[in-house]
């Protein structure tokens, strides 16, 4: 069987993409997926040729015709506040439309269309290392939870076809849609926090969302060193919860400037991140093959 | 006027500056839109005095009645409602609650209910700021609900200070959208260079001006600023990569209490970025 | 509903007896509808695929209606297990090689029926198989 880890942090920025670089360089038999299509970064690291690149097409929004009479059973009864001026000059907000067609439905003069636009695209990638699949989303555009349910889809086709081992899934910040689509239905869930009020705020949240799900949770404290308090409690509810902790990674001031310049920090033996990380990824690798 | 802290990426120190514009202006509405991690509060430390349920409607079906329910499963979009002969399962999760079953179903046979998805909290922090923000409950996805409530608390006739959620999809449009000007905060790396541009073509899209603030300047190179300055973009302020502003912040505090001369610098911001609005001055470095 | 069906479901790789079985129910490219009396098949395309979120509820629900007595495949999420269950069809997980094997395999009552699904979660959105 595949097994598949979700890296996820509740919010960016705390390491999340250092760390995803870093198992991605060290795994063996794997497939990776840059879950975090808002900010897609992994691509820009990893040096990599797109062998395959296909549309995402979304969710519909509802279009309407000239044929409107002006009616305004539609504006009234859309809970989405996405139609206005229906009454004379009829707009409908595509940010706001959620595409569940009651419009469509009720319009008496069948003047409202449901259509689905294309909303970004994705792609499967080698690299040096694997096959990275990853996304763009066009600007703006919604559904990035659908986005991600098919970059995970393409890396499980190709991880059955292949018979690969491992799928490393960088998530999606936030706890909404897009990161209970990169946690859905996947063996283990590693949560990079930092000891800020923030941070553990934010981790509390997201360890919530992963308790829905029944996946093996570890937690990894980045920064732990900045604030030894805040670290202190982590660890505390950690134990109460009965969640491990099994890795802490030192603060160090290479890692963006190594990120910075593309270079991994796994590569800087001697600089404390790396041997945190490396063993982080050593003492993870017994459950991600077993 | 309405000033939105947005960033393509997160932990680049949106809120940070967020809220460093809403202590250098001292009277202002404070909007935490990043429903998902609201964090603004850790900083701003506001007294909540109103919390508010903000919920949906979701149906129930009443089987007992021998009706069929096979139109409701059709009509959904969402899949989240299945009919199986007599038999419906619904799936809440999935349910947006659009009333679309409730009018497509058997008459009287499909009732709805109040689901609560997360609440919204207003609060105050002296010297004069109002504070507001929404709270998804884990669990849900209905994150543009609760930004709709926020909308609607929205007040125009003085200073707004948005702190936008990260990214550049709906969410994060949903809560610049209104602005008269937008700051977006970067870090000086590859990487959030290609978010900041992704950003950049959102509020050019959405005709929202916009400078912005380079954070951990010192991390990474120059392409940012050489950037901006090629397209005659504004960066207002650049913020030193320091150890000891990430241990300030850990403990919740902000930039002013690193270095107190921030207060005047956000002010001298938001006194440029009035004049640009009004057009006494040009967006230009 | 189900009346004396000889037909059975097996989530598929590709359209031939030679495809493996796919390890998913709701997102799987195709379905191999079986009939172990003639045996015949068809491949249906699995449009479900493509679906925003509940891909296993709206599998489910055609298959149901395709009176299939059993489905066979490798995982199947809480979401599309409940439609299963709840149409009587018989439900099959953890079955990998071929399609033909997994056939072969049913036919000899070598297959344990599953009792609960093999993915927990309290979600169908994005991804429920
Ligand atoms: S499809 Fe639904 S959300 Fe969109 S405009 Fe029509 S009623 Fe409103
Ligand atoms: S329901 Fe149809 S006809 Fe009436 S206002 Fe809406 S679009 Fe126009
Ligand atoms: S309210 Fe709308 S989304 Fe919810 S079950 Fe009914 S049709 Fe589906």
């Amino acid at each position: 069987m595949v097994k598949q880890i979700t890296i996820i942090s509740g919010k960016g920025g705390t390491g999340k993409t250092t760390i995803a670089s870093s198992f991605i360089k060290m795994a063996h038999d794997h497939i990776a997926v840059d879950a975090d299509v808002d900010a897609a970064n992994l691509h820009i690291l990893l040096n990599l040729t797109t062998i395959k690149k296909e549309d995402l097409i979304g969710g519909a929004v509802a279009v309407v015709n000239q044929t409107c009479i002006n009616c305004g059973k539609c504006e009234e009864l859309c809970r989405f506040d996405a139609i206005s001026g229906s009454t004379s000059d009829i707009k409908i907000d595509t940010l706001k439309c959620e595409g569940c067609g009651v419009c469509q439905y009720i319009c008496p003069a069948g003047a409202i269309e449901l259509k689905k636009d294309k909303q970004g695209e994705f792609y499967t990638s080698d690299t040096q290392f694997c096959k990275l699949i990853h996304a763009r989303l066009n600007p703006a555009a919604e559904n990035s939870g659908l986005l991600v349910t098919m970059v995970r889809s393409i890396a499980e086709d190709i991880a059955y076809a292949e018979n690969k081992k491992l799928i490393i899934i960088d998530g999606a910040p936030g706890i909404g849609c897009p990161v209970i689509a990169s946690l859905n239905g996947v063996d283990f869930a590693l949560i990079v926090t930092e000891p800020t009020l923030s941070g553990i705020s934010d981790f509390k949240k997201i360890y919530k969302v992963a308790g829905f799900f029944n996946i093996k949770t570890f937690v990894c404290i980045n920064k732990h060193d900045i604030n030894d308090k805040n670290t202190e409690a982590i660890e505390k509810f950690c134990a109460s919860n009965n969640i491990q902790v099994i890795g802490k990674i030192a603060y160090d001031e290479n890692v963006p400037k190594v990120l910075a310049a593309k270079n991994y920090i796994i590569d800087y033996t001697d600089s404390p991140a790396a041997k945190d990380i490396i063993q982080l990824y050593f003492r993870l690798e017994k459950f991600l093959y077993e | 006027m309405i000033i939105s802290v947005a960033s393509g990426k997160g932990g680049t120190g949106k809120t940070t500056v967020a809220v460093s514009f809403a202590l250098a202006a001292r009277y202002c509405q404070f909007i935490d839109y990043d429903v998902e991690a609201p964090n603004a509060d850790i900083f701003l430390k506001p007294d909540i005095k109103n919390i508010k349920k903000v919920s949906i409607k979701q149906p129930y079906f009443l089987t007992d009645t021998g009706n069929d329910f096979s139109k409701c499963a059709e009509f959904c979009h969402y899949n989240a409602i299945a009919v199986i002969g007599s038999e419906v399962i619904f799936y809440p999760e999935l349910c947006h609650g659009c009333g679309g079953c409730l009018l497509v179903g058997p008459e009287g046979a499909v009732r709805e209910k109040d689901v609560v998805v997360g609440e919204v909290a207003k609060g105050f922090t002296t010297p004069g700021i109002d504070f507001l923000k929404g709270n998804l409950i884990p669990g849900s996805m209905r994150t543009t609900t609760l930004q709709n409530e926020l909308e609607k608390m929205l007040n125009k006739s003085g200073l707004v200070i948005i702190d936008a959620p990260p990214g550049n999809s709906c969410s994060m449009v949903m809560s610049v959208k209104n602005s008269d000007y937008c700051i977006l905060v970067t870090e000086p790396t590859p990487y959030g260079f290609n978010d900041l541009l992704i950003s950049m073509e959102v509020l050019e899209g959405l005709k929202v001006p916009y400078g912005v603030i380079i954070n951990r300047d010192g991390v990474g190179d120059s392409a940012i600023e050489d950037y901006c300055t090629e397209r005659n973009i504004r960066v207002h302020l650049k913020i030193p990569n320091d150890i000891e502003i990430a241990k300030i912040y850990s403990q919740g505090g902000t930039l002013l209490d690193y270095d107190s001369s921030y207060g005047e610098k956000f002010g001298i911001i938001l006194k440029v970025i009035e004049r640009i609005s009004i057009g006494e001055a040009d967006n230009h470095n | 509903m189900k009346g004396k069906t000889v037909k059975i479901c097996i989530t598929s790789t590709g359209t031939s007896l030679d495809s493996n079985v796919d390890p998913r129910f709701g997102r799987c490219p195709y379905f191999i509808i079986y009939d172990t009396d003639t045996d015949t098949f068809e491949a249906i395309n699995n449009a479900s695929r493509q679906a925003m979120g509940g891909a296993g509820i709206q599998a489910g629900q055609l298959i149901a209606s395709k009176n299939v007595s059993a489905v066979i495949t490798g995982n199947f999420g809480p979401n599309a297990f409940r439609v299963l269950q709840t149409a009587g069809i018989k439900t099959y997980s953890r079955v990998s090689g071929t399609v033909k094997d997994a056939i072969e395999k049913y036919r000899n009552s070598q297959l344990t029926e599953t009792s609960a699904p093999d993915v927990t979660s309290h979600y169908g959105v994005g991804r429920s198989n």
